[in-house]
């Protein structure tokens, strides 16, 4: 479904991706682990295009230069040059990490701005489906976005990126600083999502033990480089990856 | 598919002049102090390239804009505090000087310190009460203050009214009005460079990203921030009591808008946060308005042009333009 080849993202001099490919299969959960730095970030920017946006704004001000390099197909199509909206349009939606969830609105606001792009009975229809995943959220409707907890502002993001109908669902860190119990939770609507909506996600983390029981194939990032990658089981019985990353 | 990056680094001469050993050759030094130089010769030639009354005068306009332009700069841009008041501080320097002059006789050169700090104290006192909230108070409140002091002096019919204040003394001649300007166009520059240096200026630049982490270290960010437009103001005072002493007049025109928005204009051009850049600014946006003055009130319209234009196609500015030039080389690499 997704294949980025050869990604390479400079700042300035500084490498944060080198040559890293991904790949994302119809209805598969791919994850990519890799500590703060590792790259997980930026590959998410580049994969939904954000990169292009920040580029272009950082050479409009003068600041620092970003050179992106490499090739995204998705549906076997090329969307290197898509800018971030059109690649929206075409399934690629991100749920950015820290939610940003938009503050001032209240929580059936922000689901509605991210329903730009479907239409009327589709965006009935996921808002019913929302509701049936997050039933926190629908108690909530009326709440002001930037007075929810961690985990709900989570769970608002993830609707909000669900209503603008995702072929390919991008999470950026969706478990940061929640507990344990949100985060279990969170990763069970996860699969559901994948399994009920059929939509592919790529989810990036930096501790694998709560998302790797789910994911079908998993990437390891270090340094911008992505320096292991397999099928679940595979990864799980890596004994590098269960030091650095299970902590066992 | 060999694939090619532009990449930039610094020069071996930057690397080398950062530190002490800058002092080690005449090339360094010499690189260090040529941009400087060529700033601080070039404004005190200016006078004797362009001798003529009209130029001269010109000149004189272009030093009290730079002054507020870097008092914009320093405000905007080191404590994140929008000031639109540039009117207010020329007004009030302005009106300080002339009666400093007219009624209580100080000479000129008497009275433009005096009107710079105690203007400075007032504007410090105007703007205080907005200074503990965040956000675009402080500029509406600075915007406001100059409209309602020109119509206070209008209705009122105090401080000469509508006709201002007439005979008052002009500087003893005019090269001393131009190297006075310009001296302290150029000691306000590198003082205000050395201020936003020193541990005052890292306080100030803390409030200015993230004011409520400074407030948990311990310090009092409004005496800060007051502190800041102290400074500020004193330089858009002082500029405003040369400012009366050039045209020996002062009139309700001081809190015209036209101090507010050119330095800011001035500063986009420049390049922001730089403090020389907003003075290069008012280099080419002064003479450029002078140049327009055929077009009447069409040049306006040239001047937000050029604005748009620089805001569009290089909203970095002229001067940080100019900095990474001089400082970094470019070249394509292979990847």
């Amino acid at each position: 479904m997704l294949e980025a080849s050869g990604l390479m993202v400079f700042y300035e001099n500084m490498l944060a991706l080198n040559n890293v490919s991904i790949k994302c299969e119809d209805k598969q959960i791919v994850g990519v682990f890799g500590a703060n730095s590792a790259g997980k970030s930026s590959l998410m920017y580049t994969v939904s295009g954000i990169m292009e946006d920040i580029r272009k704004k950082e050479a409009m001000a003068g600041g620092e230069r970003i050179t992106v390099l490499g090739q995204v197909l998705f549906l076997g199509r090329d969307i290197t040059d898509f800018k971030p909206s059109k690649r929206a349009r075409e399934g690629i939606i991100l749920c950015p990490e820290r939610r940003r969830i938009f503050p001032e609105c209240s929580v059936i606001e922000n689901l509605r701005i991210g329903a730009y792009l479907a239409t009327p009975s589709q965006a009935k229809d996921t808002l019913e489906y929302v509701f049936k995943i997050y039933p926190a959220l629908e108690r909530l409707q009326k709440r002001v976005g930037g007075f929810l907890s961690g985990g709900e502002q989570q769970m608002l993001a993830v609707g909000r990126a669900l209503m603008a109908q995702p072929k390919l669902l991008l999470m950026d860190e969706p478990l940061l600083g929640l507990s344990p119990r949100i985060q279990a939770m969170l990763i069970r609507s996860t699969k559901e999502i994948r399994d009920e909506k059929g939509i592919s996600i790529i989810v990036t983390e930096q501790y694998a033990r709560p998302v790797l029981p789910i994911v079908d194939y998993a990437f390891i990032l270090e340094n911008g480089a992505a320096v292991l990658e397999g099928p679940r089981d595979e990864v799980l019985n890596n004994p590098d990856v269960r030091s650095a990353y299970f902590g066992v | 598919m060999e694939q090619r990056r532009k990449e930039r680094i610094d020069r071996g001469i930057k690397v080398r002049t950062d530190g002490l050993y800058a002092l080690m050759s005449w090339r360094e030094l010499g690189y260090l102090t040529l941009p400087r130089l060529v700033l601080i010769v070039g404004m005190l030639i200016l006078p004797f390239v362009m001798p003529s009354m009209y130029w001269q005068r010109v000149i004189s306009i272009v030093c009290i804009y730079a002054l507020l332009a870097v008092s914009f700069d320093l405000l905007a841009h080191f404590v994140g505090l929008v000031s639109l008041g540039g009117a207010l501080f020329i007004g009030v320097g302005g009106y300080i000087s002339a009666i400093m002059n007219t009624s209580f006789g100080f000479p000129p050169l008497l009275a433009i310190p005096i009107a710079t700090i105690a203007g400075a104290g007032i504007c410090t006192l105007l703007l205080f009460p907005c200074l503990p909230l965040r956000g675009v108070y402080f500029a509406i409140v600075s915007l406001m203050y100059p409209l309602a002091m020109a119509r206070v002096i209008e209705a009122l019919d105090i401080l000469g009214g509508t006709d201002g204040i007439m005979g008052i003394d002009s500087f003893p001649n005019r090269w001393i009005e131009q190297y006075f300007v310009i001296l302290m166009v150029l000691l306000f520059l590198f003082g205000v460079r050395r201020l936003v240096n020193l541990d005052l200026g890292l306080v100030l630049r803390a409030v200015k990203d993230n004011d409520q982490a400074v407030r948990a270290s311990g310090m009092n960010i409004t005496f800060y921030k007051a502190v800041a437009v102290f400074f500020s103001s004193a330089m858009g005072c002082l500029g405003g009591a040369c400012l009366v002493h050039i045209y020996m007049w002062s009139g309700i025109s001081l809190f015209a808008l036209d101090f507010s928005i050119l330095p800011i204009a001035a500063t986009v051009i420049g390049g922001a946060g730089t403090i020389v850049g907003p003075v290069l600014g008012c280099l080419i946006l002064v003479p450029v308005s002078e140049l327009l003055r055929d077009f009447g009130t069409l040049r306006i319209v040239f001047y937000s042009l050029i604005l748009v234009a620089f805001i569009v196609f290089r909203s970095e500015g002229i001067m940080v333009y100019g900095q990474r030039k001089y400082h970094q080389i470019e070249r394509w690499v292979k990847v």
